[in-house]
């Protein structure tokens, strides 16, 4: 075995028997508990789209600008990429 | 002559998937009662449904991404996606793969160049969520092993568990995108994320990796020894300490149990 | 007594009711939210030695002229196997075509042509699964012109047919007996008895449409009064069955569902004190 390879196995041996730390854990983000939204559903429609009106909401939708968490989004790579 | 089912069917299925060729059948609407309330009329509501609900579905699967841009703007990019590529199966969880190809080419999005990002992470989260737990990795599984053996193992990722690397500082930017956050701004110059998104027991989660880890991580997903991931990352960074990386990785149950 | 009717579990509520397992009649999941060997099923399948289930299927698309997905059928027919519910069903409706999923409940023409592929697709899911479902009526926006028979006649010959249940969704009739101009106790008069198995119900939106009124199914509100005095028909000429709250849109507190179901038991024990005991 060459001196690294020695080196790396006694590494790997020594995380075995490392006490867990708990600060291992610490800077998980947990994203989808249970509660995470089921998508399937079996309502035939919702009201404020079940509208027979013969616009698609996707017509002026396009044209809108995005408002919402992006507005604390700030920084150079913004201003260059536009 | 009425429409034989499988014809019905098929025109009523362009009329709902708004296709440019057979989306608007006279034949169709023929075959519709129409009253005080006309028969196009009717035959809308499903198709307003149809885009309704699966940019619904996208919402709940994307759920950063339409906390950044508003429900608005996410309306209609998710509306575009769907007139794209409608689901080919029931499962919607399932549904939205190509999403975040399509966030990234959407060009009145241009000027949120995370946003693809931030759509991969979602998926990522949503296809951890829906794995298998399967059995992991623990280090008592490998203290039969003699030590000289270890570096020539390999490791394969837990089920579910994915590697996001963006350019942007994503993990902050979800942070600044959460419901109930304290983050006020968000410096897109803050260097970049490597994030590892993991299925636990009871949730789905991302953890935040250094440069050696997810060269490590990013060695083993392509199947190399661990010797070899150890070597990329030391390449990657030179202060990288195996033994505390291993002993992190596996305490968070990163690995998949060996074969 | 005990409690008849049950609530449809939706995601928002399953840690508070995997807590505190409160008392209700049945819970009703959508099988295709548990395809996926996720925690959430995980929670679900530790619910099980507490409460009876009922696994609904919105994506089997029996309806289809071009047959079930063999793929899709395997994995209703897997989850069925794992939770062992004590009620099966799908609606009467179509959502897949040409590789491509809808996620609505398309409308059928009623005709022999269409009653046959129904019955086969039927025939074949109870093969898959080794046991009856029960079909559910959907809601209905629109009527084919070349129907020959109405929706309940159809039900009926195909629970005649193929041996299913029926899943009787009251406000479902509600609304499309308002939207197809029908009259809904007329509508609920002919139906075999005997086959039916659930009842389901649940609020619906009152939308404008070229000037009149459209109800549609969004089940985001409270049963409606129509919906409660068609479940009162409905219960003293067909007597007691299971009976569910669904609420899939702004749904509101899990106390709120609870309290819908209580209601509902209280409809079942006056139309109907004996059955509702025995039951």
């Amino acid at each position: 075995m060459t001196n690294t390879r020695i080196a790396i196995a006694s590494a790997l041996a020594a995380a075995l028997v490392l006490p867990v730390a708990v600060q291992a854990q610490g800077n998980t983000e947990k994203c989808y508990g249970i509660s995470k939204a089921g998508k399937n559903d079996c309502q035939t429609a919702t009201s404020s789209c079940a509208g027979t009106s013969k616009k698609d909401a996707q017509t002026d939708a396009w044209l809108s600008v995005p408002k919402g968490a992006c507005e604390k989004i700030v920084g150079g790579s913004l201003a260059s990429k536009k | 002559m009425p429409l034989a089912l499988p014809d019905l069917q098929a025109a009523f299925a362009a009329h709902v998937a708004n296709d440019v060729a057979g989306g608007d059948r006279a034949d169709l609407a023929a075959a519709v009662v129409g009253d005080t309330i006309s028969a196009e009329a009717r035959l809308r509501v499903y198709r307003h449904h149809v885009a309704h609900s699966l940019s619904a579905a996208l919402a709940a699967t994307f759920p950063t991404v339409q906390a950044l841009v508003g429900e608005g703007f996410f309306r209609g990019l998710a509306q575009s996606f769907v007139a794209e590529a409608l689901p080919a199966q029931p499962v919607l969880a399932e549904y939205g793969a190509d999403f975040p190809a399509f966030v990234g080419a959407y060009e009145p999005g241009r000027a949120l160049p995370y946003l693809a990002d931030i759509a991969r992470l979602d998926w990522a989260l949503n296809v951890a969520f829906h794995s298998p737990k399967g059995r992991r990795l623990a280090a008592a599984d490998l203290a039969g092993i003699a030590a000289e053996r270890l570096p020539s193992l390999s490791v394969a990722l837990s089920a579910g568990a994915a590697l996001i690397r963006s350019r942007y500082p994503i993990h902050r930017i979800w942070h600044a995108s959460q419901p109930d956050t304290s983050a006020n701004t968000v410096d897109l110059d803050a260097g970049q994320a490597d994030l590892l998104v993991l299925r636990r027991s009871d949730d789905a989660a991302f953890i935040v990796l250094d440069a050696g880890e997810v060269a490590f991580m990013v060695s083993l997903a392509a199947g190399t020894s661990l010797e070899v991931a150890a070597g990329q990352a030391a390449s990657a960074e030179p202060a990288f300490d195996l033994s505390a990386a291993f002993a992190r990785l596996l305490s968070l149950e990163a690995f998949a149990a060996l074969q | 007594m005990a409690q008849v009717a049950g609530i449809g579990l939706r995601a928002p509520h399953l840690a508070e009711i995997a807590r505190d397992r409160p008392a209700t009649g049945c819970l009703e999941i959508h099988a295709e939210n548990y395809l996926g060997a996720s925690p959430a099923r995980q929670a679900i399948e530790r619910l099980r030695e507490s409460y009876v289930f009922s696994v609904h299927a919105v994506g089997l698309s029996l309806g289809s002229a071009d047959g079930l997905d063999a793929d899709h059928l395997a994995r209703v027919a897997a989850l069925v196997k794992r939770l062992e519910p004590a009620y099966v069903s799908d609606h009467l409706s179509w959502s897949v075509h040409g590789g491509r999923y809808f996620n609505d409940l398309l409308p059928l023409p009623y005709t022999e042509e269409a009653l046959d592929v129904v019955v086969r697709n039927v025939g074949r899911l109870q093969e898959a699964l080794g046991r009856q479902v029960s079909i559910e009526n959907p809601s209905c926006y629109l009527a084919f012109a070349h129907s020959t028979l109405t929706e309940p006649e159809f039900l009926a010959e195909l629970a005649r047919r193929s041996g299913c249940g029926l899943l009787l969704d009251i406000n479902n009739i509600v609304v499309t007996a308002h939207n197809l101009r029908l009259d809904p106790r007329n509508w609920l008069s002919g139906l075999p008895d005997e086959a039916i198995t659930e009842y389901h119900l649940a609020g619906h939106a009152v939308n404008d449409c070229d000037g009149e009124p459209m109800l549609i199914d969004d089940h985001g509100s409270r049963v409606g009064p129509e919906a409660w005095t068609l479940f009162d028909t409905a219960l003293r000429r067909y007597g007691v069955r299971p009976t569910l709250i669904e609420w899939d849109t702004d749904i509101p507190a899990l106390s709120v569902l609870l309290d819908e179901a209580a209601k509902a038991d209280r409809a079942i024990r006056s139309a109907s004190p004996d059955a509702a005991r025995a039951a």
